[in-house]
């Protein structure tokens, strides 16, 4: 068990800190280009190209560096919005009840009637490319599951001791919310959490690979990936690298996942899941 | 699979486009022409073999006077079901074309022709609405000659679907929508030759790697559209080759002069001197294309070989006329390229943008859906575009709809001069006269630059060493001209 | 039970009118007119007026959505305008392919899955344990159109032992009963044909699968963790019952309530996914429709897919959840 978290742990950190440091760490500019050296297969430590070339010959290991910066914004800013737009309607669905309660398990129903990447490919289809158009397109159904724990937990603790007797305080709506319900909501939330980040990040490549993704300039794993599934077969390292990254990612931040469940709550089962 | 399966000889296609409709009038993509011209048959076509047009269903035709034009068509044509062609059929399949609620080649027929009536059996006779000395163009290669007894019996949709009988070399067999499209030679076809596949099936398959090895493993016998960074993979195989054509479509870089910066003749031409075309072609392209120094390029009518480049790769030149035209500092532009549409399209123009920004040009590329992009061009909004048309075997419609004064608002360009020639090109009937001017036409738009005219793709066609089959430079996959080799 | 589904049903109306709703006005609110985009480049701009008029498109948006409503109520979704054809024709006609590939798919997860699961719950901290457990990270980490297009580079391209593309060679599948090819050519007693239908779906089956499965498989493994300590499996145990028998009859009996959850959780995964395998394999189902139908902005066709969808991702819920009453008789319905 500890072993788990120690290595995601271990995996993530290491992702933060290139993701963080990209720009001192990394040989190249990510968008500069060199037509003449394009597609060099990687030298590894004899020459300049330490993963190789791209198509337009630019740098892969710089390329990898900044996308882990990238895939990381993207990974996090969707797991914190869909996390706070969830567990918000969940405590607010659970803790008020009746219309408010009908209304928003209503929405619930009909996001999540649709196949989770179908509702992101519509959304992106629909509203073109950039980078916040990518984050609300996977935020649009990854909110639910945080919802739904959300409500079941906030039912049970409204009837708990300390908030009647909050309440019999004359203790506001929000102050019993903010201060007694949503601390007790952050434990499953970030079990989610983790689960959901990884699932952000496969699901951005294979938005990528329906040329969906983000505009070209953006370096990300997914469209580097989808970019180099044309050269699998002549120019492997195109995919390889890019592909090797988000696999040792999702499986660092699965393992981290795995563990902080263990820990935090044994009980809660595989709440999200992960989007091919 | 009995004893006849056994001799049974089959040539599977795999294309990148879709198979979107039964309805041979229903679409005006290149390959559905040519697939839809295998099985209902054409008046005439294009041989780039013999650099004009041939004819087909048609016998001969001749120009009575420069609105009219009389079509002699070939005794003995027969329909699948066995009922003879004649000039009746003409005249309904232009009714089908012009009037077909779910046509999508009015703008082939009509447009142009006023009446299509038939004389006798064996003679049509067409009126064009204004002299237009290239008809043909709008007529080889793309009417399809449907029955008109089987229309009137079934109706048109029940027509198409259930009793597909055309005149052409092969009957439709099987028509999955997307997917796939079979056909059966039609025995005693005179348009067959020894050695027409038996069985051709056709399959959509987009992916390249896919359709690469679909070919090398024997799936499928021809691959269309081998892109550059693959060609190795067949040159490496045993079982198959590369088979090479020219293409007819003009890639080119269209600047919106009716937004700034491109209102600026020398802009646009200092967008033309910053870009290392050989470059592109070598390191991208893989040597597949061939530069363009005007409009058009050998093997299109009226091209002119005596023609000068005049753009040539010279960022300095760039740099000073940027200044001249009032940017010494540079300019900030938004380019805009579909993706996957044509070769290598986003690579090609990511990597222009260093080469613009390297003579001032900072520019931004925005890779939009084909929808969007297509929808915003029509409308005349998008300032900055790598596009291609295709089709273009005579430059006289193509440079029309682009670049002549309100025919479309895709680049707003707007030359007084260039008009003037545009319209003496359609009303000159006499060739030498024709081409005199249609080249004058392109200096014009050379010099004037609304668009950076880049190259032409040489297409390289994946080919199993079993079959012989020469790709056309117009993107028809005429299948009885390939022949099966024992 | 009778009541349940009616009220289950019933309650499924106003989804899907939302659901049409949220399609329609999400179709409006996109960039690219159909018009634009369909008729060849030569189209005037009365062409273009007249396609519209002709689609519906330019009438206001709640009539095109009354209109819609009227003629979907009787099962009519429209005519596509791209393929000319009637959509829910095309929809029948496709169906049965992408269900066809998530059977396989699922069947392919469960089975490895499962087994794998409960071996290595069984096992804990064994190589069998440790190796399943690698497998399963691995599963959940691999983006899908990833492993599709490495299988079609190795195993067709490098050993040339399965077809790359499509669902079945011309002329050896027999009539159309069910849709399903292997179901087909097994009534039809085509062994011929049955074989050659697997070897085009195994490839995409596997490839659509392999995420379930390593989920199920850890999923499973935890869950027979869990009821090994449980009370009533120590006293089996205390009863001299043997390993094996225990562990089937008792063990893994209480974690398939677990299991047979998240199958159902997943299948939803598992049913978008499929709009990416189809795409590499040129599988032709109703995923493949869907991606050609955005491209060119064919709104019937559009909605008819996305409603396909829902309406099969809310059916297999439903069934997962009488499933529960199936398993165990515990559980009521009301």
């Amino acid at each position: 068990m500890k072993v788990k978290i120690c290595l995601g742990g271990a995996v993530v950190a290491l992702l933060i800190s290139v993701g963080v440091l990209a720009p001192v760490i990394t040989p190249y500019d990510p968008n500069q280009q060199d037509l003449l050296a394009a597609l060099q297969a990687p030298d590894y430590f004899a020459g300049k190209f330490f993963l190789g070339t791209d198509h337009v010959g630019r740098d892969i290991l710089s390329r990898i560096i900044y996308g882990a910066r990238i895939s990381l914004v993207i990974a996090s800013t969707v797991v914190l919005v869909s996390g706070i737009v969830g567990v918000g309607f969940g405590a607010i669905s659970g803790y008020f009840g009746g219309r408010t309660d009908f209304a928003i398990q209503k929405a619930v129903e009909v996001v999540w009637a649709f196949p989770p990447l179908l509702l992101a490919i519509a959304i992106l289809a629909f509203m073109g490319q950039g980078l916040g158009i990518l984050i609300i397109a996977l935020v649009a159904q990854r909110w639910i599951p945080y919802c739904r724990v959300a409500r079941g937990q906030t039912l049970s603790l409204r009837a708990r001791d300390f908030v009647t007797a909050a309440r019999s305080l004359g203790a506001s709506h929000g102050r019993i919310i903010g201060r007694h319900i949503l601390p007790n909501l952050l434990q499953a939330a970030i079990v989610i959490g983790t689960f959901a980040m990884a699932s952000a990040i496969i699901s951005e490549a294979s938005l990528s690979f329906l040329g969906l993704g983000v505009p070209p300039e953006i370096p990300t794993w997914g469209s580097m990936l989808a970019d180099g599934r044309e050269h699998i077969s002549t120019s492997w390292w195109l995919a390889l690298f890019p592909g090797l990254c988000i696999f040792m990612t999702v499986l660092g931040i699965n393992l981290l996942g795995d563990g902080l469940r263990d820990i935090l709550d044994p009980r809660l089962k595989r709440a999200s899941s992960g989007v091919t | 699979m009995g004893a006849t399966a056994s001799a049974e000889t089959r040539l599977t296609l795999g294309i990148t486009s879709n198979l979107s409709t039964v309805n041979p009038y229903g679409d005006s993509a290149s390959h559905l022409y040519g697939l839809w011209g295998e099985v209902y048959g054409n008046l005439c076509r294009y041989s780039f073999e013999k650099g004009g047009y041939v004819g087909h269903l048609a016998e001969k035709w001749e120009v009575k006077d420069e609105n009219t034009w009389i079509f002699h068509l070939k005794k003995g044509m027969k329909f699948h079901n066995g009922t003879e062609l004649t000039a009746k059929d003409v005249v309904h399949s232009f009714f089908r074309m012009s009037k077909d609620p779910e046509s999508s080649q009015k703008q082939n027929s009509s447009r142009k022709i006023k009446s299509v009536e038939a004389v006798d059996d064996y003679t049509v006779r067409m009126i064009s609405h204004k002299p237009t000395s290239s008809l043909l163009s709008y007529i080889c290669g793309l009417w399809a000659i449907s029955s008109k007894d089987v229309y009137d019996k079934y109706g048109a949709k029940e027509a198409d679907k259930n009793h597909p009988y055309g005149a052409g070399p092969y009957r439709l067999k099987e028509f999955v929508i997307g997917n796939r499209l079979v056909l059966e030679k039609a025995e005693g076809s005179p348009f067959l030759r020894p050695g027409s596949p038996d069985i051709v099936i056709v399959r959509k398959m987009t992916e390249s790697e896919q359709r690469v090895t679909a070919l090398l493993n024997g799936e499928i016998q021809i691959a269309q559209f081998i892109p550059p960074h693959l060609l190795t993979r067949i040159e490496k195989s045993k079982s198959a080759r590369l088979v090479p054509t020219s293409s007819v479509e003009i890639m080119f870089l269209a600047m919106n002069p009716a937004m700034k910066p491109w209102d600026n003749q020398k802009v646009r031409q200092a967008v033309c001197h910053a870009i290392n075309r050989e470059g592109i072609v070598k390191a991208l392209l893989k040597g597949q294309a061939q530069l363009l120094q005007g409009p058009i390029g050998p093997g299109q009518y009226a091209y002119n070989p005596d023609h000068k480049p005049v753009y040539d790769y010279n960022p300095e030149k760039a740099k000073k006329l940027l200044a001249e035209a009032g940017y010494p500092d540079g300019v900030e532009v938004d380019l805009y390229t579909p993706v996957a549409r044509y070769v290598n399209d986003k690579q090609i123009t990511q990597a222009m943008v260093p080469m613009l920004g390297a003579v001032g040009i900072k520019t931004k590329l925005h890779t939009p859906e084909w929808v969007t992009q297509w929808a915003n061009v029509r409308k005349g909004k998008v300032p900055f575009f790598y596009q291609g048309r295709g089709s273009v075997i005579d430059p006289g419609p193509a440079l029309s709809q682009y670049f002549e004064t309100g025919v479309s608002p895709r680049i707003n360009f707007s030359s007084a001069e260039y008009d003037k020639l545009m319209q003496a090109e359609r009303a000159a009937f006499d060739e030498q006269k024709r081409i005199a001017t249609l080249r004058q036409a392109m200096s014009v738009l050379t010099e004037e630059a609304p668009a950076c005219f880049m190259w032409t793709h040489t297409l390289q066609y994946g080919v199993a060493n079993k079959v012989d089959y020469q790709p056309r430079p117009d993107g028809r996959p005429y299948m009885s001209e390939a022949t099966m080799k024992n | 039970m009778l009541t349940y589904t009616v009220k289950r049903v019933v309650g499924t109306v106003p989804v899907l009118l939302l659901i049409t709703l949220l399609v329609f006005g999400l179709l409006q609110l996109a960039p690219g007119d159909p018009a634009d985009i369909l008729l060849p480049e030569e189209a005037t701009h009365e062409d273009i007026a007249e396609a519209r008029a002709r689609w519906g498109l330019d009438k206001p948006f709640h009539e095109q959505y009354l209109t819609f409503l009227a003629s979907a109520v009787q099962g009519d979704f429209g005519e596509s305008f791209r393929y000319k054809e009637s959509v829910t024709e095309l929809l029948v006609q496709r169906f049965p392919a992408t269900l066809e590939l998530t059977f396989f798919a699922t069947l392919f997860a469960v089975l490895i899955g499962v087994p794998l699961g409960v071996w290595a719950g069984a096992r804990p901290n064994s190589w069998v344990d440790n190796f399943g457990s690698v497998f399963g990270f691995f599963g959940i980490s691999m983006p899908s159109f990833w492993m599709g297009i490495m299988l079609i580079l190795v195993v067709s391209g490098y050993f040339n032992l399965l077809p790359s593309a499509g669902r079945e060679t011309y002329g050896v599948a027999g009539a159309t009963i069910t849709g399903f090819y292997t179901v087909d050519s097994l009534i039809e007693g085509n062994w011929k044909g049955f074989v050659d239908a697997l070897s085009y779906i195994v490839m995409p089956a596997a490839t659509l699968g392999v995420n379930m499965l390593g989920i199920l498989m850890r999923v499973t493994r935890s869950a027979i963790l869990d009821v090994t300590h449980e009370e009533f499996v120590t006293t089996a145990r205390a009863k001299g019952l043997s390993g094996q028998v225990v562990l089937w009859r008792h063990i893994v009996r209480n974690a398939l309530i677990t299991i047979i959850t998240v199958v159902g959780l997943e299948l939803g995964t598992l049913l978008s996914g499929s709009i990416i395998v189809e795409t590499v394999f040129a599988w032709p189902g109703i995923g493949n429709l869907l991606i050609n139908g955005l491209g060119t902005r064919d709104y019937p066709l559009i909605t008819g897919v996305v409603l396909a969808y829902t309406v099969l991702f809310v059916t297999v819920n439903f069934l997962i959840d009488i499933s529960y009453g199936a398993i165990d008789p515990r559980i009521r319905f009301d």
